[in-house]
Parts: C-alpha cells; sequence; structure tokens
C-alpha cells in the first residue's frame, strides 16, 4: 500500500481548511486513505492509501481534493484539457517523439506549469507525487517515468528519440563530468538502479531541446542543467515517457491536477508522436481521454440492496468528484480527468455507495437456506485425531516451509520427490515439506527437557512431486506420529497402527518396507489397505536420531489419510 | 492450634501419643517403645520438629564401630591369623607362599598376620624358612575374635562398651568410612533427645479427643475388601491440599482446537468447507481473480514460484480463454477489461497459493446456487519472518452464492462474523479496496479485550472475477483475519509460536 507524508500546512491549504486528528480518521475512508500518523513535532502528517489503482489519491492534492469534494459536493473544474476536437493553447511549446525510440519506450509527453515559486516544503512534495507515480503507478520506471525541468531554459520544440549510447554524452544531475549513456548507466547511482530497463537495446532514449542541449535520459536520469530543479523556481516543464500512452496521459492529468490545485497555471503542450495512436499523430496535453462509463440503476439496486433514485445516485456519484446524469434508467458517469478505475459498471456502484454514505445501508442476513458440511478429510481427521489423544499423544502444529538440511538430508532420503521454490527468501524456507515426520523430529530435537516418553503427531499438508497430475505435484493430507523413549520400540510402533486401524474400521496387511533409510533396516513395514499402500511405520535409524541430535530411541509412522480415507 | 490432627502421618500420630510431657524421647525408646525402624523415627522426628511438636533437648556425639560385609564373612571364616594358626597347626609346616596360595589369602595379609603371631611366640621359622606353630594363640587375636563376635549380635559395637586392650585389637581392624575389605567401620552418631513442646502436648490432646490412633488404615487393598478387614477399623483422612504430581495427558493442539471451533461455528451458519492443493498457478492465484498479470502483488518480490514444474501442463477450459479475453478485453461481462494481451505461458507458471481466495474461484466453478462456502486454508507470503509475519499461515476465506445477494447482505454477515466469532461488541464497515471485489468493504471491530482492530475485507465479486467462472449471480466474498483473536485466546504475542516445535509448551498451552 503506498504510504505519503505530508506537512500539515500544505494538506490543510489543498483542503481549505483544518482538521483534528479525529476528524480526520473519520473522513479519510470515504477516500480509501488511513490516518497513519501525525508527528506534530515535525508538523507531518502521514496517510496510507489502500486502493492501489487509484494513483490520483497518493499525494496530499488528490486526498484533499477527495475529501473537498465529499464533504462540499462540488466538482473541481480544470480548464487546461485539450479533446479531440478542442484543443487549448500550447503557443509554440511542442515535443516531438522520433520513430527511433519505438520498441524501445515508445512516447514520451508532457505540459509547463508556472506562476508560483516552489519552497522547500513544496518542491519535496512536489517530488514525492512524482515518486509515488513512477514508482508504484509506473513499476518503478518500468512504465512510467517522469521529470521536472526548468522551462525557461529550454528552447522548443523538445525531441525524444533513441540514440547512440556511447555516443552521447551530458553532465548527469549529481555530477560534474560529462559521461556517455552507457557509463551514466555503469557508474551513476540511478543509472546502476534504472540502466536495466533500457540497457538491453542498442539504443537509449533521449531528450533534448532544440538547441541540442540535454534534459534528460529517461527513465535515468536528468541532467545537470536544465534537469535541475531547485527552491526558488517558477517555471517548470513535466515530461513523462513510457510505453503504455493511456498511462502516461493519467500520469501528467493528476500532476497537472495537483499543481493547479497548488496553486500553478497549467500550460499545455503539444506532443507529436512517431506512430499512430487511437487519439491521433498529434495531441495536446494535458489531454482527456476518458470514456464515459454507464451503470443501469438495476445493477446499482441489485448490487446494493436498496432502490436509490437516480437523483440520489447522481448527487452520491457528486461528492465522489463524478459528474452523471440519468437517462432512461441508465446512469451515465464522466469520468474524472485524474481517474482511469472505472472499467466496469460495478466501480460506478462502489462510488455512489461510497458516496451516499456506507452507513446509510442497513444489515439484513441472507434468506437463503443452506447445509453447513465439513470437507470429507475433516471429518476423518477429526475421528484419527481422537483416538490419537486417547493413545496419549499430543497433537502438534508445524510450519510448511523447511530447509533443504531438515526435509532432506537429516532424513537421508532422496531429493527427487521434493518440491522447491525457486526464489527463496532465506535458506530456511526454501522446501515444502514433503513429509511430517522432519518437523516431528525437529520437536524431539528441541525438546531434550519435556518430560519423557515424546508421544506426538500431526495432520497437515505435504507436497510430493507427481508425474500423473497437471502441476507434476500432488499435496497430500498427512498423518505423522513419534514416540521417543527409552524403551519404545517396533512392536509399539505396531500395537498403536493396529489399534488405529481397528477402530477407522480399515482392514489392513504389512509389507517389508525395503531399503527405507529412515527406518533400522528389518524393522518398519508399509502399510497395505485394500491392496493400497497408504503409509509406513517402524523404528527410527539412529543415522537419522544422530542428524537431529536425538539420543532417545523413537518410532514413527506415516499415513495418507486421502489414501486410507478411501481405502 | 493450627495444626490439623488430621493431617498428622501416623508415625507422627502414635509418637505424640506415645510421648509424655516433660519426659525424654529417644530414637532407642521410640524403637524399644513403637518398634519403628530407625529410617521411620528420622522421619517422625523431623516432621514433628518442624511443625514444632517437640524439640531438641541435647545432642551427644558417640563412636560406633559397625560390622561390614567383610566383617561378616570373617567372622564365619576366621581371621587370617586363626586361619594361617589353624592350618600349620594341622598341616605343619610350610612356606609363605604356600600358605598363602592354600588359604587364597594376599601374600601381604599372610605377611603381617605371620609378624604378628611370630612376635608374640605363636609362630616361628624353622631351619627350612618355613612356619610353623610355637605357642598358643595371642591374647590379642583372641580379643579381636570375642569383638567380631559380640558386634554380629548387634550390628556394631559402641565405643563406650571397650576397654583399653578391646581398643588396640580393633583399631588393625576398623577404618572411617571404610575399605569395604576392614571388618570394622567406624561412624560417628549423634544421640539426640527431645522433648514434647507446649503445642506437642496440646497436639497430643486433640489426637486423643480426635480419637486418631494412628492405627486407622491407610491404603485400601483388594484383600481388605476380599476378606472384609476394612470393616474392623477405620480410614486415615488423607490431606486434600496434598501436592499433586503432574500428568502428562494426550491433548489436541490448543491451536488446532481453536480453528476447529471456527470451522464449527461456520458450519452451524450454514457454510460448507472447502479445501485445495498448495501448489496453485498464477491462473488461479491472480488471472482468475481479475488481478492483471502486471499487477504489483504479483511480482517476484510477492509469490514463492516452484522450481520444478515451473509450468502447469495445462489451464482448465473454458475457464482460460474466457479469463484471458476478460482481461484483455472484459469478454462478456460488459467490463472494458485491463487492456493488454493475455501472456499464456506466465499463466500456467506454478506458484505457493498466496491467498484464500484462490480457492474461492476454484469453488465457483462447481458451486451449488444458492450456496455458502468457506476454508480455512494455508498460505504463504513472501515475507521476512517476523513476530507479526509467518512464512506460511491460515487465512479463512468464503463465498455466498445467491440470486438476490446484495450490499446489505454482506454487511449482514459481517455483523454475524463480528459478534458470532469475534465477540465484537461494536462493528464499523469502510470502504475497501481488492482487486476482486467491487464494492469492497473492510469491517473494524470493537473487540472487549483487543479494542478497534480490522476484522476482515470483503465485497462482492466483480463480474470479471465470477462470469467467466461460469458464475451469473452475485456472489459475496469475505475473509477474516482470525489470528490475532487465536494470539489472545491462547495467551500468546508472536505468530511464530502458533506452530512451534517445543513439545512441553504445546502441552502446557491452552486456551481461554
Amino acid at each position: 500500500m503506498p504510504k505519503i507524508e505530508v506537512p500539515e500546512n500544505i494538506f490543510f491549504e489543498l483542503l481549505g481548511k483544518r482538521m483534528t486528528d479525529e476528524e480526520l480518521v473519520d473522513i479519510f475512508p470515504v477516500a480509501k486513505a488511513e490516518l497513519d500518523g501525525h508527528d506534530t513535532e515535525n508538523h507531518v502528517i502521514k496517510i496510507e492509501l489502500n486502493d492501489t489503482n487509484r494513483p490520483d489519491l497518493w499525494s496530499a492534492a488528490g486526498v484533499a481534493r477527495a475529501l473537498r469534494c465529499y464533504e462540499t459536493g462540488e466538482i473541481p473544474y480544470y480548464d487546461f484539457f485539450s479533446t479531440k476536437d478542442d484543443e487549448r493553447p500550447s503557443d509554440g511549446r511542442m515535443v516531438i517523439d522520433d520513430e527511433s525510440a519505438i520498441g524501445i519506450r515508445d512516447y514520451s509527453i508532457g505540459f509547463a506549469a508556472r506562476g508560483k515559486t516552489v519552497d522547500n516544503d513544496l518542491l519535496v512534495n512536489l517530488i514525492q507525487s512524482q515518486e509515488k507515480l513512477c514508482t508504484n503507478f509506473g513499476r518503478k520506471r518500468k512504465t512510467i517515468a517522469m521529470g521536472i525541468y526548468r522551462s525557461d531554459l529550454i528552447k522548443y520544440p523538445v525531441h525524444y528519440a533513441a540514440v547512440d549510447p556511447d555516443a552521447t554524452r551530458f553532465v548527469p544531475l549529481g555530477m560534474d563530468e560529462e559521461l556517455s549513456l552507457r557509463e551514466i548507466c555503469e557508474k551513476h547511482p540511478k543509472g546502476k538502479e534504472y540502466g536495466h530497463i533500457v540497457s538491453s537495446f542498442p539504443r537509449f532514449p533521449y531528450l533534448y531541446d532544440d538547441n541540442g542541449d540535454t534534459l534528460s535520459f529517461p527513465p535515468v536520469i536528468n541532467s545537470a542543467r536544465i534537469g535541475a530543479v531547485e527552491v526558488g523556481d517558477s517555471d517548470f516543464f513535466i515530461e513523462v515517457s513510457g510505453p503504455i500512452l493511456d498511462d502516461l496521459l493519467l500520469a501528467v492529468s493528476i500532476l497537472a491536477c495537483d499543481m493547479s490545485d497548488m496553486g500553478f497555471e497549467i500550460l499545455p503542450v503539444k506532443c507529436r508522436f512517431a506512430k499512430d495512436t487511437p487519439y491521433g499523430r498529434e495531441i495536446t496535453v494535458p489531454y482527456f481521454f476518458q470514456k464515459p462509463m454507464a451503470a443501469s440503476l438495476e445493477l446499482v439496486h441489485q448490487k446494493l440492496g436498496e432502490d436509490l433514485t437516480g437523483e440520489e445516485c447522481v448527487e452520491a456519484l457528486k461528492r465522489m468528484g463524478v459528474y452523471s446524469f440519468v437517462d432512461g434508467g441508465t446512469i451515465y458517469a464522466e469520468v474524472p480527468e485524474y481517474r482511469n478505475d472505472f472499467l466496469h459498471g460495478v466501480d460506478v456502484v462502489e462510488d455512489v455507495m461510497i458516496g451516499h454514505g456506507l452507513s446509510s445501508f442497513e444489515p439484513v442476513m441472507p434468506s437463503d437456506f443452506t447445509i453447513g458440511r465439513l470437507s470429507p478429510v475433516e471429518e476423518f481427521s477429526r475421528k484419527v485425531k481422537g483416538i490419537l489423544v486417547g493413545l496419549g499423544f499430543q497433537e502438534m502444529m508445524y510450519n510448511y516451509l523447511g530447509s533443504k538440511r531438515e526435509y532432506i538430508d537429516n532424513m537421508h532420503v532422496s531429493v527427487e520427490d521434493a518440491v522447491f521454490i525457486a526464489n527463496p527468501m532465506s535458506e530456511n524456507y526454501e522446501v515444502i515439506r514433503p513429509s511430517v515426520l522432519p518437523c516431528l523430529l525437529e520437536s524431539e530435537s528441541v525438546s531434550g527437557h519435556a518430560v519423557y516418553p515424546h508421544s506426538i503427531f500431526e495432520i497437515g499438508k505435504i507436497t510430493v512431486k507427481d508425474e500423473s497430475d497437471n502441476s507434476g505435484t500432488r499435496t497430500i493430507d498427512s498423518l505423522g506420529l513419534f514416540s521417543s523413549n527409552a524403551s519404545v520400540g517396533y512392536n509399539d510402533a505396531a500395537s498403536y497402527i493396529n489399534t488405529l486401524m481397528y477402530f477407522l474400521r480399515k482392514e489392513y496387511t504389512l509389507a517389508e518396507a525395503g531399503d527405507d533409510p529412515r527406518f533400522i533396516p528389518g524393522r518398519a513395514a508399509r502399510i497395505i489397505c485394500s491392496g493400497v499402500d497408504v503409509g509406513v511405520f517402524g523404528e527410527t535409524h539412529p543415522q537419522v536420531l544422530e542428524s537431529w541430535g536425538c539420543s532417545m530411541p523413537s518410532i514413527m509412522a506415516e499415513i495418507d489419510l486421502n489414501k486410507l480415507m478411501n481405502a | 492450634m493450627d495444626i490439623d490432627v488430621k493431617n498428622l502421618h501416623p508415625l507422627e500420630v502414635r509418637l505424640l501419643r506415645h510421648a509424655k510431657a516433660g519426659e525424654d524421647i529417644t530414637e532407642a525408646g521410640i524403637i524399644s517403645g513403637l518398634g519403628y525402624k530407625v529410617g521411620q523415627c528420622n522421619q517422625a522426628f523431623s516432621w514433628l520438629q518442624a511443625k514444632g511438636c517437640i524439640e531438641e533437648v541435647s545432642r551427644t556425639k558417640r563412636t560406633i564401630y559397625e560390622l561390614t560385609d567383610a566383617g561378616r564373612a570373617m567372622k564365619e571364616s576366621g581371621l587370617p591369623a586363626e586361619r594361617i594358626y589353624a592350618f600349620l597347626a594341622d598341616k605343619g609346616a610350610h612356606t609363605m607362599p604356600e600358605i598363602a596360595e592354600a588359604l587364597s589369602l594376599e601374600k601381604s595379609d599372610v605377611g603381617s598376620a605371620f609378624g604378628l603371631l611370630s612376635s608374640n611366640g605363636a609362630l616361628r621359622l624353622n631351619d627350612e624358612r618355613k612356619a610353623e606353630t610355637a605357642g598358643e594363640m595371642p591374647q590379642l587375636v583372641l580379643t579381636q575374635r570375642y569383638l567380631l563376635d559380640k558386634a554380629a549380635e548387634k550390628g556394631s559395637i559402641d565405643e563406650s562398651e571397650l576397654s583399653k586392650d578391646d581398643k588396640a585389637a580393633i583399631a588393625p581392624l576398623a577404618k572411617k568410612r571404610g575399605a569395604s575389605s576392614s571388618p570394622f567401620r567406624i561412624v560417628e552418631r549423634e544421640d539426640v533427645v527431645y522433648r514434647l513442646t507446649k503445642a506437642g502436648e496440646e497436639t497430643k490432646e486433640a489426637l486423643i479427643s480426635a480419637d486418631i490412633t494412628g492405627e486407622e488404615f491407610g491404603v485400601l487393598t483388594p484383600q481388605m475388601i476380599q476378606t472384609g478387614s476394612w470393616k474392623n477399623g477405620t480410614f486415615r483422612p488423607y490431606g486434600i491440599n496434598a501436592p499433586t504430581s503432574r500428568l502428562i495427558p494426550g491433548r489436541r493442539n490448543a491451536y488446532s482446537e481453536y480453528l476447529q471451533w471456527v470451522k464449527d461455528k461456520l458450519i452451524s451458519l450454514g457454510f460448507e468447507e472447502f479445501d485445495g492443493p498448495l501448489v496453485e498457478n498464477e491462473f488461479w492465484n491472480g488471472d482468475a481473480l481479475f488481478m492483471p498479470q502486471f499487477h504489483s502483488a504479483r511480482d517476484i518480490h510477492d509469490v514463492y514460484y516452484v522450481k520444478d514444474p515451473v509450468h502447469a501442463k495445462a489451464i482448465e477450459e473454458p475457464w482460460l480463454s474466457q479469463v484471458a479475453a476478460t482481461h484483455e478485453n472484459g469478454w462478456e461481462t460488459g467490463s472494458r477489461g485491463w487492456g493488454y494481451t493475455f501472456d499464456h505461458e506466465f499463466t500456467r507458471r506454478q506458484v505457493l497459493r498466496s491467498q484464500g481466495t484462490v480457492l474461492s474461484a476454484h469453488q465457483l466453478t462447481k458451486a451449488h446456487v444458492p450456496g455458502k462456502y468457506f476454508g480455512v486454508v494455508r498460505c504463504f507470503r513472501y515475507d521476512q519472518v517476523d513476530a507479526t509475519h509467518g512464512a506460511d499461515f491460515y487465512q479463512t476465506e468464503g463465498i455466498v452464492i445467491g440470486k438476490d445477494v446484495n450490499l446489505r447482505n454482506l454487511l449482514g454477515l459481517l455483523k454475524m462474523f463480528a459478534e458470532e466469532i469475534a465477540g465484537a461488541e461494536e462493528v464499523k464497515y469502510v470502504p475497501g479496496y481488492f482487486p476482486f471485489t467491487e464494492p469492497s468493504i473492510e469491517v473494524h471491530i470493537k473487540h472487549p479485550v483487543l479494542g478497534w482492530f480490522e476484522l476482515g475485507g470483503s465485497g462482492i465479486f466483480r463480474p470479471e472475477v465470477t462470469e467467466p467462472l461460469g458464475i451469473k449471480e452475485p456472489v459475496l466474498a469475505w475473509g477474516l483475519g482470525i489470528d490475532r483473536m487465536a494470539l489472545m485466546h491462547l495467551g500468546l504475542n508472536d505468530l511464530r509460536e502458533l506452530f512451534t516445535p517445543d513439545i512441553d509448551s504445546v502441552r502446557t498451552r491452552r486456551g481461554n
């Protein structure tokens, strides 16, 4: 979940009034936000945003806008958006994308802003919004990278192209010397972090103005001159690059609305693409690209269980910043410029729900009659547990992930049957357990202080390889039992199994266990039920006990309950 | 008086009733008067002294010579000096080695015995350097024989009974804490004299008036029942507050019992249990839940990938085609979809189930309408393991399918869970976000112990989730975070403790 930190004064100024922490806690849910903390010493409010599909809310301006709408029911109006048929003047500001970038990072678009001198708080806040958009929404700059530049130093049009990474050189932000694009990837800290996004291509993206002065090497680093924004600046050019045009347009719209809310004047920029897009070869940015979303009143009634009128829905949507009208039993919602999360009519329904007030919906129980039932294996497991508890066994519960050392090496079994994790976080959690027995032995190895005998069991899941299954694996509900004591032996194990089988009404025969390294040779048996091998029991081999650092003789058994149940 | 006479041991009772005020109480007196063994005497003295019923008035040290096992053997077979003298008198002169050989004695013992006997003129060496008898058995050996015989009667001899000559005779035969080869062991004894205290006298009076004799029956034996002998006396009352011994019973695991309780609750509310394998694929783990394949929660850093086999063989149809089309363009769901090209290889990639909702998605393909389903299922989280994060953990999830189920039913369901399962005092709903539900609701509850916390997340499955899996009816989906309540129930504050391998800790753990 994205988290943001905003200076109190900026937030309350955007909100249009001050609020207490209690008031914030109460109202934040309408923006699916939570008050994560309030640092009263440094006057910083910490907010956690829960909607990962609403990047417009990941900024102070965005949260404040949502709350303002909800409280006042007034939809903000932004006059700087162009559409296909209605272009705002760009006064010669232009970005021209070259076809050399296609297939590498197709698009670069931008807008300009002026009229407010940034102080430290505002600059930090602006950079935070940029970072959230690029990191969370833009997948760590893979799909969105954003640069902020000093507009007064730029000679338009700005050019975006893919260039020779060795021949193109400039002084990157944070350094004094000129480096080639490839050298930046190798030497600059941002190059090391983000260079991999483009470094496999023969040519790298490059942004420069009409004088040939460098703006940046997107998505990696700005230039040290035009790309060095500082406190005191008031004229900006904001550029966004990436492979998905709608994501770029949305990111631009969000930042333009945020900056407008902060008091900037937004200046449109004409963008010329190197290929056809759904919006043509040339558009003026910020650009309103969203299509309206329709939802029938019937859908609203069906989902919410409340027969809201068309007016009530329109009113509720207004509080969510969404303009709408009802025509012939259908709500048509204009999607706000800074949002693109309306995929289906149900998304309109949710906004109606929040706008109408969740607390106004009265809870009622579903009226359908249904029969409750445990799964068959759960019922069977409960029977088994009852018998084992009666035999003096303590039920245990274990984690399902562990190390190769525990599950394989200490058991002296083959590694073939176990299912490993390709990307383990640590060696301690690299295999799904192929058996319950190593878990029981771990208990034995850490419980030397506990009074003997140690009679323990677990019923839980294990996973082994199985060619015949679609996944190549099989998850088994497995019973493992273990008992250690100075005098325990094969006969005890055989008696436990016999008692268990008797009360489960399962006839069984025994077969030689053969070469099972977990047991003393000749003191282990396979359990055969209706011709099916359902498990094994016997005296634990001292080599296994030694590997686990145990010195008490023990017996153990493991039974496949899915097989036993159906045998 | 704070002594409950019913709690006195028969050894104490009989001693108290035997003792007279102002008179000495000694071990010898009790042994002869009540027939106690030495150990019983010591027990009775120490218990009564601890209770303040008797007090020590004097303590005298004395030395006694205890006959050892070697001494008892020597009494029968003879002292080495006796045996050598008798052998030579009977068989005539022999060399030292011959004597040692014939009598199975150590050469050193033969040597020292010969030294003693020859210095007193009883033996001598002849010209052939063989030993032979020369006179009477010396007094010292006769005294030693007398002492051996005397000690054999009582087991020991008190030093005060010995004359000067006796002491000289016993000295070579006795050792302190002796080597077992010596016939006597020197032991320091203390004679302690006790008297009844005032409390002791009162206790004695109380015993007499309660008619407790110390002869009451202790353990009831089968013989007593068979012969009817129990009718001829009374039973000694036991101290009901005596310390108990620890028993180790066979037991269920307390956490597992809690999960069982949750399951039973859900059964009672009309839910049917589902379950499934731990290894899933990206299709069910994410695609079927309408999470776009580029969703940030589907990153390599959020899900465990299976090393081998990397891919499932196939994804079941028609689900695959319908879900893929829904992602790309909305299919027939009325959605515009995510607008990207669905990756048919990625979707087969195998992962460890990361959320319980996966099983809800599976259930949709085989669900009845109306239907209520749930699972308490193990999921795997790609996270550092600490007190609040386990590598694997249980999630409690479920769905409700019905022709007319809606938001208000969802709120009702959450309220029921909050009250029935969590014992909530107050319930609060807030809008939430899950990729697979719209609308989405979080339920927060005020718990009597834990205060306000988020009990769970829920919502109405998006049509993009249900319709490609063959369900036209609305589906309520919910998940409950029961771990916090489980920890509270078990008195724990670390999630890792739920799966501890420590046997003793599991044996003693109990729920509230």
